[in-house]
């Protein structure tokens, strides 16, 4: 076990260090250099020059992303040149918003495809299991910022209930906040549940069809606790492996719907500084959610060994 | 039991939508929509039409005012005098009072422009100061502003954004927090929510402003914005909307729709510097093959109006040319065989997106093209890329812009300029038009100015360096009982000083 959290701890470092350098990498080949962004149309190339030379762009690329690394590695992720603000604390006062919405979010998708994915399952080729599949497949299919948009249309603008967007913030209260976050989770959510709802009902067949279901079921158990306890729990694995990449999926998907509902999350932080290529704040944030996949796998892997005791890790 | 649990929470979290709404905003209060955030509020050091969107004539003003119609007006200079069109007195308004409390001066003036003046701070457009060789303070209210030559857009380019009034003990915190003589003070920016501004009750023109507070809404999407108007979260977007959303949000009682005139002209720019766009006969021959009107209507819905050349509607010297060269594709043809094209030729068109009528008006305009058997290949690019390798800008070391056509708006008044520029990315060279429009840079007379103007685009219509296509609209969707709202938008602004409600 010692031997395999060092492994992990290892290549979550690795990982960390690939991506943050491929990053620095692809943002200083894109044209549009942060110099010529903050001279504008008119400024002239000495001024320009005179500016890279302050700002250090002139270096070679290798120099300047070991200062930066060594300064991140001190905990020091920079200015933002667009805000004047520490990147550290721009990621801080984001958080509020993205890590609830990807909880939330989260919760929904879980929520909705174990049940529909066993579901599914246990009417195998019947009319349950076909609608719900005809469902899962028009999830996939519909983009987010859409499903986001109709959300919009359907309980902001007919029925009034929510904010149409923007976040009340937390110090308004706790159900004011939770309810701006609440339209963009679903669409988050429930969208990306479509693919978790294939898998949950694939691997709840598979074990379905194990000896020792037909055992159960042969001595009489009743069938909820035959697909409970019996076959739920030997198909997560499967399942946990999926909603693991779909965590991911969800980051990525917070990207484009804070912008349709007007969140002040990492996202849209990310989105705004590729555009005015503010550095600091695209290595900042990459960073941080590279950490946060990594972790999330690391968490998924954790969790198989919990799962499946016949798992063991060395 | 935990999905009944779940139940629960869903039904609690629903419940608690269906509390009664707040109480109704107060009646002098405002929430505006910006589709993107300022990427910093100083606009001496970005020329971001979102910066001035909400600081220019709300937190900063400057010596001179642009009116809502388009006329210069005294501002917090309430007069001003010269004799020789070189020195420029300007008579302070007394007793205006930054939003820190200490009253204007002129030693502030002097500040500003010399700091603007001054290379090393990065002003957007250093070149609006060049002319200037010396501010003298004569007393706390008066100061002369020393021209090398005459220079008839001088006054122009002190009532531009980049020439506000700030008091210099602010000049360290003007990219987060800008003091400056405006009607509202900065009260909050939210990084990536919003920004709220409050009233100053200070403000040196008695009875305004009208709304108390002024909030800022970034919603970048078109679509998340006239939701958000149904929805009644926003009051007034200014520039987030499309035509085909207005004419959506027209059939609604409750909005008022103003389709105003602008100075962004969209161009089909060529390079005239690259075959084939180096022969005027192709020039001209691009500019019959257009149709126009159907261009303005597949593209902004009929909204805004056909152009001949680069002078915009608002543009005192505005001549209506857009019949001068008349859509006609049999002559479009024939130019093109005389040109050496008799089968047309492969062309290139660069757009960005983050413009959208970009890539509407490009389809629009290949589809026309083809029938004069120019076969337009459509490229969309990203942004900073098409500012630096399209519009070729000078920071980033560009040399020759790599294009052969591109459609932009250029939305700067005045921006018939450009084309007495040979460096600039249509790379349009002819002395005759130069040394024109120097002649009129220095001609302070209005009828010979006029006239000058005249010649001016009657040569671009001759030359054809680019095909000029639409104005822009200005497109203003508000709540009916809104008030205050420029019709027009002679420059970069979102005025709310007289803006208020009604009952």
């Amino acid at each position: 076990m010692r031997r395999y959290v060092l492994r992990r701890v290892a290549a979550f470092v690795a990982t960390l260090f690939f991506v943050s350098a491929l990053v620095f990498i692809v943002i200083r080949i894109l044209p549009g250099d942060p110099a010529a962004v903050i001279m504008g149309t008119e400024g002239s190339p000495e001024a320009a020059a005179r500016l890279r030379e302050a700002m250090g762009l002139n270096r070679p690329l290798l120099v300047q992303y070991a200062d930066w690394l060594t300064r991140a590695l001190r905990g020091d992720l920079g200015t933002s040149i667009q805000y004047d603000v520490p990147v550290g604390r721009l990621i801080v006062t984001r958080l509020p918003v993205t890590l609830p919405l990807m909880l939330l979010a989260a919760f929904f998708m879980v929520f909705v495809a174990l049940p529909l994915g066993i579901f599914a399952a246990t009417r195998h080729r019947r009319l349950g299991d076909y609608v719900t599949m005809v469902i899962s497949q028009l999830g996939i299919a519909v983009p987010s910022f859409w499903a986001g948009l109709l959300l919009i249309l359907l309980f902001s603008v007919r029925l009034g209930w929510v904010q149409s967007g923007g976040f009340a913030g937390w110090d308004e209260g706790f159900w004011p906040a939770l309810r701006s976050l609440l339209l963009p989770a679903i669409a988050l959510g429930f969208f990306q549940a479509a693919v978790l709802i294939r898998a949950t009902r694939s691997a709840v067949l598979d074990v379905l069809r194990e000896d020792y279901v037909r055992t159960a079921r042969a001595k009489g158990v009743r069938e909820a606790l035959v697909v409970v306890k019996h076959t739920f729990r030997n198909a997560m694995i499967p399942v946990v492996t999926v909603a693991g990449l779909q965590l991911g999926q969800l980051i990525a998907g917070s990207i484009i719907l804070e912008s349709v509902f007007a969140l002040p999350g990492l996202g849209r932080l990310a989105l705004n500084a590729i555009t005015a290529r503010d550095l600091p704040v695209v290595q900042g944030v990459t960073l941080f959610v590279a950490s946060s996949i990594v972790a999330i796998n690391f968490a998924v892997d954790l969790a198989y060994a919990m799962l499946d005791p016949r798992i063991r890790y060395d | 039991m935990i999905y009944r649990a779940l139940a629960l929470v869903l039904a609690l979290v629903f419940a608690a939508s269906f509390d009664p709404a707040p109480a109704a905003a107060q009646s002098s209060t405002l929430t505006v929509q910006a589709s993107t955030e300022p990427p910093g509020l100083d606009m001496t050091a970005t020329p971001a039409s979102a910066t001035a969107g909400v600081v220019f004539y709300n937190v900063q003003e400057a010596l001179v005012k642009v009116d809502k119609h388009g006329k210069l007006v005294p501002w917090l200079a309430e007069r001003w005098h010269t004799s020789d069109n070189k020195n420029y007195t300007f008579f302070l308004k007394k007793g205006v009072r930054f939003h820190n409390g200490r009253e204007l001066k002129a030693a502030d003036v002097k500040f500003v422009i010399e700091r603007a003046m001054n290379p090393e701070t990065k002003h957007p457009n250093p070149n609006q100061y060049r002319s200037i060789t010396d501010i003298i303070v004569k007393d706390d209210y008066t100061v002369t502003i020393a021209l090398k030559e005459t220079n008839a857009n001088f006054l122009l380019y002190m009532a531009r954004a980049g020439s506000v009034i700030y008091p210099r003990e602010a000049v360290d915190t003007l990219k987060s927090a800008p003091i400056g003589t405006g009607p509202f003070t900065l009260q909050e920016w939210v990084r990536g929510d919003k920004i709220i501004l409050k009233k100053n009750p200070e403000y040196h023109v008695k009875g305004l402003p009208k709304l108390d507070r002024v909030t800022y809404r970034f919603i970048a999407d078109p679509n998340a914005v006239q939701a958000a108007l149904k929805a009644g979260d926003v009051d007034v977007s200014f520039f987030g909307l499309g035509p085909e959303h207005v004419v959506d949000l027209k059939k609604d009682a409750r909005f008022q729709v103003i389709v105003g005139d602008t100075t962004n002209d969209v161009i089909l720019a060529m390079n005239n510097s690259k075959k084939p766009y180096s022969d005027v006969k192709v020039r001209r021959a691009m500019t019959h093959a257009i149709n126009k009107p159907d261009v303005l209507k597949g593209a902004m819905f009929g909204m805004g109006k056909i152009l001949g050349t680069n002078v915009d509607p608002l543009n005192p010297y505005y001549v209506d040319m857009s019949s001068a060269v008349p859509y006609d594709p049999a002559k479009a043809k024939k130019l093109l065989a005389e040109a050496g094209y008799p089968n047309g030729f492969d062309t290139v068109l660069k757009v960005s997106p983050t413009y959208y009528y970009t890539v509407r008006t490009g389809e629009i305009l290949a589809d026309q093209l083809k029938k004069v058997g120019v076969n337009v290949k459509i490229e969309q690019i990203e942004w900073n890329q098409w500012l630096d390798r399209v519009f070729c800008r000078p920071a980033s070391g560009c040399k020759e812009p790599e294009y052969d056509l591109t459609i932009i708006g250029h939305a700067e008044s005045w921006d018939i300029a450009n084309y007495a520029n040979p460096k600039y990315y249509y790379r349009y060279d002819s002395k005759k038009f130069q040394d024109l429009f120097q002649k009129s840079e220095v001609t302070l007379e209005d009828k010979a100015r006029r006239e000058q103007y005249v010649s001016l685009q009657r040569m671009l219509v001759e030359d054809a360096p680019a095909v000029w296509l639409y104005m822009h609209p200005r497109l203003v969707v508000a709540k009916k009982n809104l008030t205050g709202i420029w019709k027009d938008l002679p420059v970069p602004s979102a005025d709310l000083s007289e803006v208020g409600w009604t009952k």
